[in-house]
């Protein structure tokens, strides 16, 4: 195996090795961020709430199933009080979580994809076309997007009826996926560039053109898999930030009272004036979901940077 | 300063408007609800009213360029239309009235916010590492995990339903608090305003002590920190003279250029206390549907946005001659 074509199994092994090397050490140096640990336990836990609702609380309780007395303060028949309606608040903030998570993990899909287009292409092409995508780009950064949200959300509800659905899912959380998605891929695509800008000053990209690959080829097997770790710890990142704009939409009053994610338990509670009856434990429990799920993603996230950025590393 | 850079900046921050409008006009043609598909809905309107209305509203004219000229003139003059839930009100005088509450609100706020958050992040950063680096990064990051509103009814029910330090809502006691004494009127006001602007401060002081720790941390490893270091600087000196104003500079830009995400989550606030201002405002237009309103705010805010980074890139401009290159 000294001369000639190295045979194809040797280079799939050889990949394969390097591929486990990478994931221990990336596990070893995750590891020792005790943050970010925590962060994924307690994002662990959400997850299994978010998968099996009902195994823990039962089916989710609405005004017809209620059973509970109304605003009752925690009991041992409702452990966190019931809502004035009478459903129970436990059952409503385990079944919040897997509606917050799940809108909040599609936005992060479309925030992600938007962003890592944008920025793949304007990074690789340069040029005008670049110009053209980091004025837009910018655009949108300077923009107060959550007032732009708050615009187009009832707007396009409005078009297409709030009570249809699609492949299952309200359009009501639709609709506020593509909005959180539409206004806030901006950054995303401004780290994305950036790293996309250096990748192709590397050798191989050169030669990979050398031999005729085409842009696409070139943007999706050699600058995509090189700006994955940004996206990665993106993506992370992004995935609080969404939570945290579908509660606060949803608060506002664009959420879907038929799927009560945290926000609109919140926004349940501020209409029902929860506050002034002085029933925290309508208020209280949603609130801590939201600071616990959105921190752990902030600690993940930025443990996932300091391990993944390259540049980050160098500098400690 | 150099006038190219001047220009160069103003024209940017044009531009953007221009967009900014031409983007409100976009959305107004895609909403539901203008004027002829309402007339549609009525069985007894016949094909020459309907066609009447349309030429009185100018919709027979071609989208583009006559109704998108239309259009800026009209915007550009002030007039944004007419309210559908305040009794047909201009969309100008519904806004006016409600400018100066959120004016001060989040100015008090952004005040506070910079002045502690500033502070505690730059003693973070050059403690890094201590007691307070600890604790303050901590509350911090819980801090910035936390929705403006989630932290204003929180303290809405220790401080007002609890304890009843401070009322619960509005800006004005309804009904006057039985003195109409300058005084007592500004008392009175204070009092509301105690418990949103904290919330707001509250809400903004994690962000930017995070920002301004990072900074700090950054400008620390320069190489002009080394020497003054080397000269026999004491810390304090180092501090004061060379590494905060170099800190400060980045950290008060990115706190300019975050106004437009910071404005939109804090406009919840005044959801929660009930202040009378855009917030509350923006939240009755969404309930009733009313677009013009909803437009009005968002071309009022964008605008301020706008404005507000142009000014944050003119003084860094200043402060800094070498962003101007």
């Amino acid at each position: 195996m000294t001369t000639g074509a190295i045979p194809e199994p040797s280079v799939r092994n050889e990949r394969l090795r390097l591929r486990i090397k990478s994931i221990r050490s990336f596990t070893r140096r995750f590891a020792s961020r005790p943050d970010g640990v925590i962060g994924v336990v307690v994002l662990l836990i959400f997850v299994s709430l978010a998968i099996a609702p009902d195994l823990f609380v039962g089916p989710l309780q609405t005004a017809t199933t209620a059973t509970g007395p109304s605003l009752s303060p925690p009991t041992a028949a409702n452990l966190l009080g019931t809502d004035e309606l009478g459903r129970d608040i436990l059952n409503l903030t385990v079944h919040g979580t897997r509606i917050s998570m799940v809108i909040g993990f599609l936005a992060t899909i479309v925030t992600i994809l938007l962003g890592a287009l944008v920025g793949i292409v304007a990074g690789y092409a340069g040029g005008r076309i670049d110009t053209f995508l980091m004025r837009v780009t910018d655009f949108f950064l300077v923009l107060p997007t959550f007032v732009l949200a708050l615009i187009l959300a009832p707007i396009i509800l409005d078009l297409v009826g709030a009570d249809s659905e699609f492949f299952g899912i309200r359009v009501t959380l639709l609709v506020i996926v593509v909005v959180i998605g539409v206004t806030s891929w901006a950054s995303t695509a401004r780290i994305i560039r950036s790293q996309a800008l250096s990748v192709k000053e590397l050798a191989f990209v050169g030669r990979a053109r050398v031999i005729g690959s085409g842009p696409g080829h070139i943007m999706w097997r050699h600058i995509l898999p090189n700006v994955m770790n940004l996206i990665v710890a993106n993506t992370v990142l992004v995935f609080g930030g969404s939570i945290l704009t579908e509660t606060t939409l949803s608060f506002i009053g664009l959420g879907d009272p038929f799927a009560p994610s945290w926000g609109q338990v919140l926004n349940a509670a501020e209409s029902a004036g929860a506050m002034g009856l002085g029933a925290w434990w309508y208020v209280v429990p949603p609130s801590i979901c939201i600071v616990l799920v959105v921190l752990s993603f902030t600690l993940v996230g930025s443990a996932l940077d300091d391990v993944l950025n390259p540049r980050l590393r160098v500098r400690r | 300063m150099g006038s190219r850079y001047l220009i160069r900046k103003v024209v940017g921050a044009c531009l953007t408007i221009f967009m900014i409008v031409i983007l409100n006009f976009v959305l107004f043609r895609m909403m539901p609800g203008s004027p002829d598909r309402i007339l549609l809905r009525n069985p007894n309107v016949t094909a020459d009213a309907m066609a009447a209305a349309r030429i009185r509203w100018g919709l027979d004219k071609p989208l583009i360029p006559d109704q998108l000229v239309d259009y800026l003139e009209s915007t550009a003059s002030g007039d944004l239309g007419f309210s559908f839930k305040f009794h047909g009100e201009p969309v100008t005088d519904v806004l006016a009235g409600r400018i100066w509450p959120t004016v001060i609100l989040f100015g008090l706020g952004e005040v506070l916010a910079i002045i502690f958050g500033l502070a505690l992040g730059a003693y973070s950063g050059w403690r890094r590492g201590g007691p307070i680096d600890y604790i303050g990064n901590g509350v911090s990051l819980i801090l910035y995990s936390m929705p403006y509103f989630v932290i204003g009814i929180l303290i809405l029910g220790v401080f007002a339903i609890g304890l009843h330090w401070f009322p619960t809502s509005g800006m004005l006691t309804v009904g006057g608090s039985g003195d109409d004494s300058f005084p007592s009127q500004l008392l009175d006001f204070l009092g509301h305003l105690a418990l949103p602007v904290t919330t707001v401060a509250i809400g903004l002081i994690g962000q930017y002590s995070i920002l301004m720790r990072s900074s700090v941390i950054e400008t620390l490893g320069e190489d002009y920190i080394t020497t003054a270091r080397g000269k026999g600087l004491t810390s304090g000196r180092i501090l004061r003279s060379h590494a905060l104003p170099n800190a400060l500079l980045p950290a008060v830009t990115l706190i300019a250029i975050n106004l437009g995400y910071v404005i939109g989550g804090a406009i919840t606030v005044e959801v929660v206390f009930n202040w009378p201002g855009l917030g509350t405002l923006t939240v009755t237009a969404l309930e009733a549907r009313d677009y013009p309103v909803l437009q009005g705010i968002f071309l009022l805010l964008s605008i301020s946005v706008v404005v507000a980074n142009l000014i944050a890139d003119l003084i860094y401009g200043r402060l800094d001659p070498r962003v101007r290159s």
